[in-house]
Protein backbone atom coordinates (compact mmCIF):
# COMPACT_ATOMS: atom_id res chain seq x y z
CA UNK A 1 0.00 0.00 0.00
CA UNK A 2 1.46 3.41 -0.91
CA UNK A 3 1.48 5.69 1.87
CA UNK A 4 0.99 9.66 0.78
CA UNK A 5 2.66 12.72 3.23
CA UNK A 6 -0.29 13.40 4.47
CA UNK A 7 -0.81 10.21 5.86
CA UNK A 8 2.92 10.50 7.12
CA UNK A 9 2.01 13.66 8.96
CA UNK A 10 -1.04 12.13 10.49
CA UNK A 11 1.02 9.33 12.30
CA UNK A 12 3.66 11.95 12.67
CA UNK A 13 0.87 14.59 15.07
CA UNK A 14 -0.57 11.29 16.71
CA UNK A 15 2.49 9.31 17.96
CA UNK A 16 4.07 13.20 19.28
CA UNK A 17 0.44 13.64 20.37
CA UNK A 18 0.16 10.81 22.34
CA UNK A 19 3.41 10.79 23.75
CA UNK A 20 2.91 14.30 25.00
CA UNK A 21 -0.07 13.58 26.55
CA UNK A 22 1.12 10.48 28.16
CA UNK A 23 4.45 12.56 29.27
CA UNK A 24 3.23 15.82 30.46
CA UNK A 25 0.50 14.33 32.59
CA UNK A 26 2.74 11.96 34.37
CA UNK A 27 4.53 14.68 36.11
CA UNK A 28 1.52 15.93 38.17
CA UNK A 29 0.47 12.58 39.45
CA UNK A 30 4.30 11.88 40.17
CA UNK A 31 4.98 14.92 42.77
CA UNK A 32 1.83 14.01 44.39
CA UNK A 33 2.13 10.60 44.97
CA UNK A 34 5.63 11.28 46.41
CA UNK A 35 4.31 13.91 48.59
CA UNK A 36 1.78 11.30 49.81
CA UNK A 37 4.42 8.57 49.87
CA UNK A 38 7.27 10.58 52.11
CA UNK A 39 4.54 11.97 54.65
CA UNK A 40 3.19 8.60 54.82
CA UNK A 41 6.90 7.20 55.36
CA UNK A 42 7.32 9.94 58.28
CA UNK A 43 3.79 9.17 59.77
CA UNK A 44 5.03 5.31 60.07
CA UNK A 45 7.89 6.79 61.73
CA UNK A 46 6.52 8.26 64.56
CA UNK A 47 4.07 5.95 65.29
CA UNK A 48 5.05 2.64 64.50
CA UNK A 49 1.57 1.09 65.85
CA UNK A 50 -0.67 2.88 63.29
CA UNK A 51 1.08 0.96 60.55
CA UNK A 52 -2.16 -0.84 58.78
CA UNK A 53 -4.67 2.61 59.00
CA UNK A 54 -1.96 4.75 57.30
CA UNK A 55 -1.35 2.36 54.85
CA UNK A 56 -4.27 1.77 53.52
CA UNK A 57 -5.21 5.54 53.90
CA UNK A 58 -2.17 6.27 51.49
CA UNK A 59 -3.04 3.53 49.06
CA UNK A 60 -6.77 5.53 48.70
CA UNK A 61 -4.84 8.78 48.46
CA UNK A 62 -2.46 7.17 45.92
CA UNK A 63 -5.61 6.34 43.83
CA UNK A 64 -7.33 9.78 44.06
CA UNK A 65 -3.92 11.64 43.17
CA UNK A 66 -2.94 8.99 40.26
CA UNK A 67 -6.74 9.91 38.81
CA UNK A 68 -4.89 13.21 36.45
CA UNK A 69 -2.72 10.54 35.24
CA UNK A 70 -5.05 8.16 34.40
CA UNK A 71 -6.75 10.57 32.52
CA UNK A 72 -3.97 11.34 30.26
CA UNK A 73 -3.29 7.78 29.49
CA UNK A 74 -7.08 7.43 28.30
CA UNK A 75 -6.58 10.31 26.47
CA UNK A 76 -2.95 8.57 24.65
CA UNK A 77 -5.47 6.20 24.17
CA UNK A 78 -8.26 7.64 22.15
CA UNK A 79 -5.79 9.59 20.35
CA UNK A 80 -3.62 6.16 19.05
CA UNK A 81 -6.40 3.97 18.59
CA UNK A 82 -9.39 5.18 17.87
CA UNK A 83 -8.81 8.78 16.07
CA UNK B 1 -6.68 -28.45 53.09
CA UNK B 2 -3.35 -26.94 51.82
CA UNK B 3 -2.80 -30.45 49.46
CA UNK B 4 -5.96 -29.26 47.91
CA UNK B 5 -5.22 -25.57 46.95
CA UNK B 6 -1.85 -27.14 45.62
CA UNK B 7 -3.37 -29.40 43.65
CA UNK B 8 -5.68 -26.96 42.30
CA UNK B 9 -3.19 -24.85 41.28
CA UNK B 10 -0.89 -27.50 39.80
CA UNK B 11 -4.04 -28.00 37.54
CA UNK B 12 -4.58 -24.96 36.74
CA UNK B 13 -1.45 -24.36 35.51
CA UNK B 14 -1.36 -27.28 33.17
CA UNK B 15 -4.80 -26.18 32.11
CA UNK B 16 -3.27 -22.51 31.13
CA UNK B 17 -0.22 -23.74 29.62
CA UNK B 18 -2.36 -25.97 27.26
CA UNK B 19 -4.21 -23.26 26.22
CA UNK B 20 -1.49 -20.41 25.59
CA UNK B 21 0.44 -23.51 23.45
CA UNK B 22 -3.07 -23.89 21.58
CA UNK B 23 -3.52 -19.86 21.37
CA UNK B 24 0.24 -19.45 20.46
CA UNK B 25 -0.25 -22.18 18.10
CA UNK B 26 -3.56 -21.58 15.97
CA UNK B 27 -4.75 -17.91 16.76
CA UNK B 28 -1.80 -15.78 15.88
CA UNK B 29 -2.48 -12.56 13.74
CA UNK B 30 -1.29 -13.07 10.30
CA UNK B 31 -0.48 -9.47 10.45
CA UNK B 32 0.89 -7.44 13.25
CA UNK B 33 -1.15 -4.12 12.57
CA UNK B 34 -4.16 -6.28 13.09
CA UNK B 35 -3.74 -6.40 16.61
CA UNK B 36 -4.62 -2.66 17.47
CA UNK B 37 -7.16 -2.02 14.75
CA UNK B 38 -10.06 -0.82 16.05
CA UNK B 39 -9.10 -2.15 19.75
CA UNK B 40 -11.10 0.68 21.69
CA UNK B 41 -14.24 -0.91 19.50
CA UNK B 42 -13.36 -4.43 19.68
CA UNK B 43 -16.17 -5.90 21.55
CA UNK B 44 -18.72 -3.52 20.50
CA UNK B 45 -21.34 -4.70 17.95
CA UNK B 46 -23.82 -2.33 15.69
CA UNK B 47 -27.46 -3.76 15.30
CA UNK B 48 -28.57 -1.74 12.42
CA UNK B 49 -26.82 1.04 9.99
CA UNK B 50 -28.25 3.82 11.82
CA UNK B 51 -25.66 5.34 13.57
CA UNK B 52 -27.14 6.26 17.01
CA UNK B 53 -26.29 5.62 20.76
CA UNK B 54 -29.08 3.27 21.21
CA UNK B 55 -27.73 1.01 18.55
CA UNK B 56 -24.24 -0.46 19.44
CA UNK B 57 -24.10 -2.34 22.15
CA UNK B 58 -21.87 -4.64 23.84
CA UNK B 59 -22.39 -7.94 24.80
CA UNK B 60 -19.72 -9.18 26.71
CA UNK B 61 -20.45 -6.43 29.52
CA UNK B 62 -24.38 -7.68 29.80
CA UNK B 63 -22.87 -11.69 29.63
CA UNK B 64 -20.25 -10.82 32.47
CA UNK B 65 -22.62 -8.74 34.60
CA UNK B 66 -25.02 -11.30 35.05
CA UNK B 67 -22.84 -13.82 35.43
CA UNK B 68 -21.08 -12.49 38.69
CA UNK B 69 -24.87 -10.94 39.71
CA UNK B 70 -25.86 -14.56 39.73
CA UNK B 71 -22.59 -16.01 41.45
CA UNK B 72 -23.16 -13.45 44.47
CA UNK B 73 -26.12 -14.31 44.50
CA UNK B 74 -25.74 -17.85 44.82
CA UNK B 75 -22.70 -17.04 47.13
CA UNK B 76 -25.08 -15.05 49.30
CA UNK B 77 -27.67 -18.16 49.73
CA UNK B 78 -25.40 -20.40 50.21
CA UNK B 79 -23.88 -18.76 53.12
CA UNK B 80 -27.05 -17.61 54.71
CA UNK B 81 -28.79 -20.84 54.15
CA UNK B 82 -26.71 -22.40 56.95
CA UNK B 83 -25.47 -19.68 59.47
CA UNK B 84 -23.98 -20.78 61.89
CA UNK B 85 -22.48 -19.99 65.42
CA UNK B 86 -19.34 -21.27 64.83
CA UNK B 87 -18.43 -20.22 61.21
CA UNK B 88 -16.75 -22.08 58.45
CA UNK B 89 -14.63 -20.97 55.83
CA UNK B 90 -17.18 -19.23 53.51
CA UNK B 91 -19.10 -18.26 56.45
CA UNK B 92 -15.93 -16.18 58.47
CA UNK B 93 -14.55 -15.09 54.82
CA UNK B 94 -18.16 -13.21 54.52
CA UNK B 95 -18.60 -11.89 57.81
CA UNK B 96 -14.45 -10.55 57.41
CA UNK B 97 -15.46 -8.24 54.54
CA UNK B 98 -18.66 -7.15 55.77
CA UNK B 99 -17.34 -6.28 59.62
CA UNK B 100 -13.74 -4.61 58.06
CA UNK B 101 -16.53 -2.45 55.83
CA UNK B 102 -18.68 -1.86 58.95
CA UNK B 103 -16.14 -0.50 60.78
CA UNK B 104 -14.98 2.01 57.63
CA UNK B 105 -18.53 3.38 57.69
CA UNK B 106 -19.18 3.44 61.10
CA UNK B 107 -16.15 5.31 61.38
CA UNK B 108 -16.72 8.06 58.71
CA UNK B 109 -20.89 9.03 58.85
CA UNK B 110 -21.80 10.91 61.96
CA UNK B 111 -25.47 10.17 62.13
CA UNK B 112 -26.06 6.06 63.69
CA UNK B 113 -29.38 6.27 61.48
CA UNK B 114 -27.75 6.14 58.14
CA UNK B 115 -24.61 3.71 58.89
CA UNK B 116 -26.61 0.57 58.03
CA UNK B 117 -28.06 1.87 54.54
CA UNK B 118 -24.63 3.09 53.62
CA UNK B 119 -22.88 0.22 54.54
CA UNK B 120 -25.59 -1.77 52.63
CA UNK B 121 -24.47 0.82 49.37
CA UNK B 122 -20.64 0.43 50.22
CA UNK B 123 -20.55 -3.36 50.30
CA UNK B 124 -22.63 -4.30 47.46
CA UNK B 125 -20.19 -2.17 45.46
CA UNK B 126 -16.89 -3.04 46.81
CA UNK B 127 -18.37 -6.97 46.42
CA UNK B 128 -19.92 -6.10 42.47
CA UNK B 129 -16.74 -4.44 41.46
CA UNK B 130 -13.92 -6.15 43.07
CA UNK B 131 -15.28 -9.44 41.28
CA UNK B 132 -15.49 -7.88 38.64
CA UNK B 133 -12.63 -6.39 38.54
CA UNK B 134 -10.31 -9.62 39.76
CA UNK B 135 -12.14 -11.77 37.00
CA UNK B 136 -11.34 -8.93 34.41
CA UNK B 137 -7.36 -9.83 34.41
CA UNK B 138 -5.33 -11.56 31.26
CA UNK B 139 -7.33 -15.05 31.15
CA UNK B 140 -7.57 -16.68 27.91
CA UNK B 141 -11.73 -16.10 27.52
CA UNK B 142 -14.49 -14.83 25.73
CA UNK B 143 -14.29 -13.10 22.23
CA UNK B 144 -17.82 -11.26 20.59
CA UNK B 145 -17.17 -10.22 16.95
CA UNK B 146 -19.34 -9.79 14.26
CA UNK B 147 -18.08 -12.03 11.13
CA UNK B 148 -20.25 -10.87 7.61
CA UNK B 149 -23.44 -9.77 9.57
CA UNK B 150 -23.50 -12.60 12.42
CA UNK B 151 -22.56 -13.05 15.72
CA UNK B 152 -19.66 -15.34 16.45
CA UNK B 153 -18.56 -16.37 19.56
CA UNK B 154 -14.92 -17.81 20.13
CA UNK B 155 -13.48 -19.22 23.48
CA UNK B 156 -10.20 -18.50 24.51
CA UNK B 157 -9.18 -16.04 22.56
CA UNK B 158 -9.54 -12.55 24.26
CA UNK B 159 -8.87 -12.09 27.67
CA UNK B 160 -12.44 -11.97 30.00
CA UNK B 161 -13.93 -8.68 29.73
CA UNK B 162 -14.61 -6.77 32.64
CA UNK B 163 -18.12 -4.72 33.07
CA UNK B 164 -16.16 -2.01 35.22
CA UNK B 165 -13.88 -1.51 31.72
CA UNK B 166 -17.29 -0.45 30.13
CA UNK B 167 -17.62 3.26 31.16
CA UNK B 168 -21.24 2.62 30.92
CA UNK B 169 -21.35 0.32 34.26
CA UNK B 170 -19.45 2.74 35.86
CA UNK B 171 -21.52 5.71 35.20
CA UNK B 172 -24.16 4.30 36.72
CA UNK B 173 -23.04 3.36 39.55
CA UNK B 174 -21.27 6.81 40.04
CA UNK B 175 -24.96 8.09 38.65
CA UNK B 176 -27.07 5.85 41.81
CA UNK B 177 -24.09 7.37 43.90
CA UNK B 178 -24.90 10.85 43.10
CA UNK B 179 -28.58 10.06 43.57
CA UNK B 180 -28.53 8.20 46.75
CA UNK B 181 -26.48 10.92 48.39
CA UNK B 182 -29.28 13.83 47.81
CA UNK B 183 -31.67 11.39 48.39
CA UNK B 184 -30.06 11.09 52.00
CA UNK B 185 -29.54 14.48 52.02
CA UNK B 186 -33.27 15.44 51.83
CA UNK B 187 -34.27 12.78 54.27
CA UNK B 188 -31.66 14.18 57.02
CA UNK B 189 -32.15 18.00 56.58
CA UNK B 190 -35.42 18.20 55.20
CA UNK B 191 -36.58 19.05 51.52
CA UNK B 192 -35.73 23.22 52.63
CA UNK B 193 -32.69 22.69 54.12
CA UNK B 194 -31.22 20.46 51.13
CA UNK B 195 -32.15 23.16 48.98
CA UNK B 196 -30.22 25.60 51.51
CA UNK B 197 -27.64 23.88 51.29
CA UNK B 198 -26.62 24.75 47.38
CA UNK B 199 -26.62 28.64 48.90
CA UNK B 200 -23.91 27.66 51.11
CA UNK B 201 -21.49 29.58 52.61
CA UNK B 202 -23.32 32.46 50.46
CA UNK B 203 -26.02 32.71 48.13
CA UNK B 204 -23.14 34.12 45.09
CA UNK B 205 -21.24 30.11 45.07
CA UNK B 206 -24.51 28.77 43.76
CA UNK B 207 -23.12 28.10 40.27
CA UNK B 208 -19.76 26.88 42.15
CA UNK B 209 -21.97 24.40 44.11
CA UNK B 210 -23.63 23.02 41.09
CA UNK B 211 -20.70 22.43 39.09
CA UNK B 212 -18.85 20.68 41.69
CA UNK B 213 -21.83 18.72 42.16
CA UNK B 214 -21.73 17.60 38.70
CA UNK B 215 -17.82 16.85 38.33
CA UNK B 216 -18.36 13.89 41.21
CA UNK B 217 -19.82 11.35 39.48
CA UNK B 218 -17.76 12.41 36.16
CA UNK B 219 -14.76 12.11 37.82
CA UNK B 220 -15.73 9.36 40.11
CA UNK B 221 -16.62 6.89 36.94
CA UNK B 222 -14.09 7.98 35.15
CA UNK B 223 -11.01 7.21 37.31
CA UNK B 224 -12.60 3.64 37.47
CA UNK B 225 -13.39 3.00 33.81
CA UNK B 226 -9.22 4.81 33.35
CA UNK B 227 -7.77 2.54 35.42
CA UNK B 228 -9.51 -1.19 34.60
CA UNK B 229 -10.01 -0.25 30.50
CA UNK B 230 -6.28 1.08 30.65
CA UNK B 231 -4.83 -2.07 32.42
CA UNK B 232 -7.26 -4.32 30.11
CA UNK B 233 -5.93 -2.70 26.66
CA UNK B 234 -2.43 -2.17 28.01
CA UNK B 235 -2.06 -6.05 29.28
CA UNK B 236 -3.86 -7.40 25.90
CA UNK B 237 -1.01 -4.78 23.65
CA UNK B 238 1.70 -6.19 25.74
CA UNK B 239 1.05 -9.66 25.76
CA UNK B 240 -0.01 -10.05 21.97
CA UNK B 241 3.38 -11.58 20.85
CA UNK B 242 3.27 -13.99 23.42
CA UNK B 243 -0.18 -14.90 23.12
CA UNK B 244 -1.43 -15.87 26.79
CA UNK B 245 2.13 -17.92 27.87
CA UNK B 246 3.37 -16.62 30.44
CA UNK B 247 3.61 -12.82 30.91
CA UNK B 248 -0.18 -12.62 31.38
CA UNK B 249 0.18 -14.06 34.84
CA UNK B 250 2.30 -11.40 36.04
CA UNK B 251 0.34 -8.34 34.59
CA UNK B 252 -3.06 -9.93 35.89
CA UNK B 253 -1.48 -10.24 39.04
CA UNK B 254 -0.70 -6.21 38.77
CA UNK B 255 -3.76 -4.90 37.08
CA UNK B 256 -6.27 -7.37 38.14
CA UNK B 257 -5.53 -8.21 41.49
CA UNK B 258 -3.41 -5.18 43.24
CA UNK B 259 -5.00 -2.43 41.41
CA UNK B 260 -8.94 -4.12 40.86
CA UNK B 261 -8.92 -4.51 44.89
CA UNK B 262 -7.51 -1.08 45.42
CA UNK B 263 -9.83 0.74 43.17
CA UNK B 264 -13.10 -0.98 44.12
CA UNK B 265 -11.66 0.00 47.92
CA UNK B 266 -11.30 3.68 46.72
CA UNK B 267 -14.40 3.43 45.14
CA UNK B 268 -16.67 2.34 47.90
CA UNK B 269 -14.87 4.63 50.00
CA UNK B 270 -15.64 7.63 47.52
CA UNK B 271 -19.37 6.75 47.90
CA UNK B 272 -19.26 6.68 51.53
CA UNK B 273 -17.48 10.17 51.37
CA UNK B 274 -19.71 11.51 49.07
CA UNK B 275 -22.89 10.58 51.16
CA UNK B 276 -21.14 11.77 54.63
CA UNK B 277 -20.39 15.05 53.34
CA UNK B 278 -24.20 15.52 51.84
CA UNK B 279 -25.85 14.31 55.04
CA UNK B 280 -23.50 16.14 57.64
Amino acid sequence: MEKSLADALVIMGKAIGAGLAMGIGAIGPGIGEGNIGAHAMDAMARQPEMVGTITTRMLIADAVAESTGIYSLLIAFLILLTL
Amino acid sequence: MKKKISWFLVVFLIIYTVLGIINALYFVPKDTAEVTRGLANRWIIQLSDEKAWYTRINPLTIIMSWTIIIGLIVFAVRVGKNFKVIPDRRQSFAESIMDFMYEVVESVIDDPKFVRPTFAIATTLFLYISISNIIGGAMPGLNVNVVDEHVKFTLFQDTWFSPTADLNTNLTYALMVFVISHAFAIKAKGFGGWLKSWLEPMPIMLPMNIIGELAKPISHSLRLFGNIGGGAILTFILTYLVKYLFMPVFYWAYFGIFVGLVQALVFSMLAVAYISEKIS
